[in-house]
């Protein structure tokens, strides 16, 4: 199986690569790119833990081969540090206390970004659906919802 | 040198280790790369119980990097064995697989996807063999044994699937005398953790012949000498470091993979990563399920007269800690309540399916379902109230329940009051609707050890080694609290080390709502040596002690520098007489209740209210106490409403995977969940503070199906409350009328 | 995944060289929300996928031309839920898109794939159905147009020929008005596939139209012809007698999201329930 060049731009920085046709777009951020945030759980897109931005849309990296994000723009969780700061979401989250294990946390930060960009004022239906791809065990819910409210009223 | 005591402890302090999970730099097992890491995959059978007749190696071995392949034959004669209580476990499958996804071989490559190409190519000629896949053919005569009575040697039960037979009471059942009998039969489902992190284990060798291990277990000390012991290597050669845990809920209490990667690690001579898929994890662990048969005898004005007891509780293929699950909870059976006569006899069979470990509650769930139905049913017969009826039988402070054990420490009926009136229990229910309470209880450790050693440095500023895993309930944050408080230095100059055998003291475990009272003492009582060396410092310079830790530390260490070690123990010891190895150390009582809406029509349960309480002594951290409850009322719908592993009659699981084992989402949630907290200082850890954190899903059962009751009138005794069960027996209840 | 060959196509012209050329041995990509997870679980092991996302006559595009809405391949559903006019003229459909997975997967999920991939249950199946959705169809031998309720074969069966492709779901603009409900039963309320899944249209002609998913080898649709179940007064008795009689052509089966008996029950209970709702809603209209 050959490799596949692929120019792609990560948290801002255009990379150059090679990837093999059957590595996930979750592989690659990980293991190429050590990029290790993004977390693997059920790798079917049941869980929303793999969850990245693709040319500002929300996606299950799981999903998408990462030959498919050739000339794309990916954001992972990484690339949400502003100035080497926590942005004004994951303070939230800090905040309100929704953060125990961990693990899920990156998934619904990404999940909860690219809601708050589209809709900046979600009624909390509005956040439940929209993180509704994103599984807590650790049943989280209610602290993530109210830090992604809070975030949103914080942003008036 | 104490601040004033609330300035810290009871407040919310932002979770320690937080920032790093925000920001995605936290390093669970599987974000850890190790340099010429091999990575490792598993061979697993199609198959529940099954008979291996060959296994061929050769295509895998062809594969372009692949470096190793072990299976039973590669290890040692005989294999060994491990486990947290009993030693039954094989490293892998040796003539038989005993579940369905009980390893066969390993493959170790280059690559992840040389080492899964590799696995694919493994042939393995197999037989399916007739299998116990539940507990009738447990108990069955006929059925094939699931472990060699050999494995069992001195065990009077080893020619049965009979693991342990366990009677508790008191009293005179057979004599009692009461206006009402109810009786009945529950069961309750096979349901997996779900831990968002999968199961992830790494061994690398050392260049003294031993091995460090990583994996996010709740457990390292144990694991430390299983590892030794199965490798044959003393403690102090192998090292086992615990990143904390995406999540582990009891799965990750106990050794499974890691002797495995030990082996591989020494054989290579290189680093070696086993990351499980999700559906490996499910194979791995589950909750033991089971079916209660209980009789319960009122009198007429609803005082509990007697309570008998039979259950069966279905164990994987090796024992884990499960028979602990089946005594610990089992020995509650009859609930927090005042019963003049008990009888409860419980058998822990074992099964060819996943080992069923410990799952937050540790059996409380089950034996609780149980009770709390009974209540619900006799109050129905009785027309007496559903919360009347506990207030009247549950047990007061100070009260031996279990006669001779630990007294009932908590006003249990101010919780169910709490309860009670924050889901408008007495105000009128809308049509279609329904209310349902229930409490559990669960006996918190009974013996255990934890040591901390806290360092205060000649800047003032302090390192707490304590061996308590932070799986999510911010233990970190807690002991700094505690270690902030108790030496009155700011929280932000406190840094807590854990996971490391190497560097930090024995712990017991992570387990049973433990921590804040057994570590949290540690801490307190190290920081306690370090205050009375600093009296002594303060005397020996002729210092005023009240002239602050900084300045003391900075005239002590002004030419040569040092440190200030406490060592602070905490200990329950082992009673042989007693039943459970000791006394409780406290209880975790709580408290459910439930508003539901039910669609009739389609069954469908819409949770309207779902309101939490738990009696914590002290909160610590008020926020981390809700977090926990408001967790584990989330996880216990899963159980209640949507979870349960299917089998079929192979016995493989029909569900793996997240696609068709379903657990709650945002859109899960009741529309208002409310957790509460009773705070009477009562409890044995620091500030008198009992454990939290189980208490949120031990009584969700209970409570919903009560509420459904309401709502509906028809009673269900099996779970979950699936709307196709709901509707079933909606059906079978008109049938009934018709 | 076990390893194959990736082809991106430019043209149409290019990705029937393909097609033709690799036949079985090819699976086509979009959205890649079904066909990723099947080359995970090794269900799909093609030796070729060829992505169809840079074909430059099947860019992602909601065209409305005369009397019918457009939709292109690659479209989706997300792109879909944002479209004005669809939600105007089909809201069932944009109801139904929007049980599909997560915001994760509509991003990426395609209409086309989840016709394409046939399941019994596909989520968008019966609004398409209800609302007489066509599919255009193309290959290196020319185009054609078959109407979505021949295009299901059966379970994860199309009428797809070697070498062909669809190109776009062709959605007719109603003239009159219709009050249209789309409904479906899942084993808990977050993201799930469906028990059993229909649409309900109730034209204001009289004509009432049921489509179902989840209780057959392929989503179904029914019509009702005489106007009873679109009229307000008709008594609930003959209305069942006519659903019963409609709901014959279900075959519904017992699997791990629910039994026979259940999807049967539910069949009946949510019919009624959708076709109240559409009556409502072309009141409303």
């Amino acid at each position: 199986m050959s490799s596949t060049p692929i120019r792609v731009t990560v948290n801002g920085v255009e990379r150059e690569l090679e990837v093999a046709p059957n590595a996930t777009l979750l592989d690659f951020v990980r293991d190429r790119l050590q990029l290790t945030g993004t977390k693997e759980c059920c790798d079917l897109g049941e869980c929303g833990a793999c969850t990245v931005l693709v040319d500002g849309r929300a996606v299950n990296s799981c999903l998408m081969l990462a030959v498919e994000a050739d000339t794309r723009d990916v954001t992972t969780i990484e690339g949400l540090v502003e100035n080497g700061r926590p942005n004004a979401l994951q303070d939230a989250f800090l905040d309100k206390g929704a953060v125990q294990c961990g693990f899920c946390i990156p998934g619904q930060v990404m999940a909860a970004q690219y809601l708050l960009r589209r809709n900046p004022h979600p009624t909390l239906a509005e956040v439940r659906e929209g993180l509704s791809g994103n599984l807590c065990r650790c049943g989280g819910y209610v602290q993530i919802c109210e830090a992604v409210l809070a975030a949103s009223e914080a942003a008036t | 040198m104490s601040t004033d005591p609330n300035v810290v402890i009871g407040t919310s302090q932002r979770r320690a280790g937080g920032l790093a999970r925000v920001l995605g730099r936290q390093q669970f097992v599987g974000d850890i790369a190790l340099e010429r890491m091999l990575h490792v995959k598993l061979v697993h059978l199609d198959c529940g119980h099954a008979r291996i007749l060959s296994i061929d190696t050769n295509a895998a071995a062809a594969v372009r990097g692949v470096v190793s392949i072990l299976t039973s034959a590669d290890l040692p004669h005989p294999m060994p064995r491990f486990g947290p209580v009993h030693d039954d476990r094989p490293i892998l499958a040796v003539e038989e697989t005993k579940y369905h996804g009980q390893p066969v071989a390993a493959v170790a490559a280059e690559t992840k996807e040389g080492a899964e190409a590799a696995a694919d190519l493994v042939r393995v000629e197999y037989e399916a063999l007739r299998g116990v896949y539940t507990v009738a053919s447990a108990l069955d005569p006929e059925s094939p044994l699931v472990q060699a009575p050999e494995l069992r040697s001195d065990d009077p039960l080893r020619h049965t699937n009979v693991l342990r037979e366990l009677k508790y009471g008191w009293g005179e059942v057979e004599a009692a005398k009461a206006d009402l009998v109810v009786e009945n039969s529950y069961a309750f489902p096979m349901v997996t953790h779900f831990a968002i992190e999968p199961h992830a284990f790494i061994a690398a060798p050392n260049d003294d012949g031993g091995v460090v291990i990583w994996t996010a277990t709740q457990n390292p000390f144990q694991m430390q000498r299983i590892i030794a012991r199965v490798l044959g290597l003393p403690l102090a050669r192998v090292r086992v470091i615990s990143p904390d845990p995406g999540g582990a809920f009891g799965g990750k209490q106990h050794p499974k993979y890691e002797p495995l990667v030990a082996f591989l690690a020494l054989k290579t001579g290189r680093p070696v990563r086993l990351l499980l898929t999700l559906e490996e994890t499910f194979q791995e662990v589950r909750r033991t399920s089971c079916e209660i048969h209980v009789r319960t005898g009122f009198q007429a004005d609803g005082t509990i007269s007697f309570q008998d007891i039979q259950s069966d509780f279905l164990l994987g293929a090796y024992a884990d800690v499960a028979e602990r699950v089946v005594a610990k909870s089992n020995y509650l059976a009859c609930g927090p309540y005042r019963v003049p006569n008990a009888r409860i006899a419980v058998r822990a069979l074992l099964s060819h399916t996943t080992p069923s470990t410990a799952f937050r509650g540790f059996g409380t769930p089950q034996v609780s379902w149980a009770h709390e139905s009974q209540l619900d049913d006799a109050a129905r017969r009785l027309g007496m109230d559903r919360v009347e009826i506990r207030l009247r039988n549950l047990a007061r402070k100070g009260e031996a329940f279990v006669p001779g054990d630990t007294p009932c420490d908590g006003d249990w009926a101010e919780s169910v009051r709490k309860a009670a009136a924050a889901i408008g229990w007495g105000s009128p229910v809308a049509a279609g609707r329904g209310r349902g309470l229930a409490v559990a209880i669960k006996a918190s450790a009974t013996t255990g050890a934890s040591y901390s050693i806290v360092r205060l440095h000649w800047d003032g500023s302090a390192t707490v080694l304590a061996g308590t895993s932070d799986m999510g309930q911010g233990a970190r944050t807690v002991l700094a609290q505690v270690a902030a408080h108790e030496l009155g230095i700011p929280i932000d100059s406190i840094n807590v080390v854990m996971g490391d055998t190497a560097t930090v003291p024995f712990d017991l475990q992570t387990s049973a709502s433990r921590s804040t009272v057994f570590m949290g003492q540690a801490v307190a009582r190290a920081c306690q040596d370090i205050n009375g060396q600093l009296e002594l410092i303060a005397a020996d310079l002729g210092l005023d002690a009240k002239v602050g830790v900084v300045e003391l530390l900075r005239a002590r260490f002004s030419e040569v520098r040092g440190e200030v070690i406490g060592v602070g123990s905490y200990r329950s010891e082992y009673q042989p007489g007693h039943p459970l190895g000791g006394r409780p150390s406290f209880y975790e009582f709580t408290c459910t209740a439930s508003e539901v809406e039910v669609d009739q029509g389609t069954g469908e349960i819409l949770l309207v209210r779902h309101v939490t309480v738990a009696d914590v002594g002290k909160a610590l951290n008020p926020q981390h106490v809700e977090m926990q409850d408001e967790g584990a009322a989330v996880m216990g719908l899963g159980h209640t409403l949507m979870e349960h592993m299917l089998l079929d009659d192979s016995g493989r699981i029909r569900n793996l995977g997240a696609l068709d084992y379903r657990i709650p989402t945002t859109k899960d949630l009741p529309l208002e969940m409310h957790s509460l907290v009773v705070e009477n200082a009562d409890g044995p850890g620091p500030y008198g503070s009992k454990g939290a954190g189980e208490g949120g899903l031990m009584a969700t059962a209970p409570a919903v199906a009560s509420a459904v009751t309401e709502a509906t009138g028809v009673v269900i005794r099996d779970l979950p409350l699936t709307p196709e069960r709901v509707w079933r027996a909606l059906q079978e209840g008109a049938a009934r009328l018709a | 995944m076990q390893p194959f060959s990736y082809a991106r196509p430019a043209t149409l012209a290019e990705a029937f060289v393909l097609l033709d050329e690799h036949g079985d041995d090819a699976c086509m990509l979009a959205g890649g929300t079904d066909v990723v997870v099947a080359l995970r679980n090794r269900t799909l092991r093609p030796k070729v996928v060829i992505d169809l996302k840079r074909v430059a006559e099947l860019q992602p595009a909601i065209t409305e031309a005369g009397p019918w809405l457009t939709i292109t391949a690659t479209t989706t559903l997300a792109e879909i839920d944002e479209d004005q006019r669809i939600r105007a003229h089909h809201p069932a459909l944009i109801d139904a898109a929007a049980t599909v997975g997560s915001a994760q997967i509509r991003n990426r999920a395609t209409l086309t794939g989840n016709i394409c991939h046939a399941s019994p249950a596909a989520d968008t199946a019966p609004a398409l159905l209800a609302y007489g959705a066509i599919v255009h169809l193309a290959s290196a031998r020319g185009t054609r147009r078959v109407d979505l309720e021949e295009f299901f074969v059966g379970p994860r069966k199309t009428v797809l020929q070697r070498g062909e492709l669809v190109t776009a779901i062709g959605l007719p603009v109603a003239a009159e008005r219709r009050g249209a409900t789309f409904a479906r039963i899942t084993r808990r309320r977050g993201v799930d596939l469906a028990t059993i899944s229909l649409c309900c249209i109730v034209e204001s002609a009289g004509r009432t139209v049921l489509a179902y998913g989840a209780v057959g080898p392929r989503p179904f649709v029914v019509a009702d012809e005489s106007g009873l179940l679109a009229d307000p007064s008709a008594g609930e008795e003959a209305k069942d007698e006519v659903l019963r009689h409609l709901l014959t052509n279900a075959s519904p089966i017992s699997d791990v999201r629910g039994s026979r008996e259940y999807r049967e029950a539910m069949l009946l209970v949510m019919s009624r329930r959708a076709l109240r709702q559409s009556i409502e809603r072309l009141e409303a209209a």
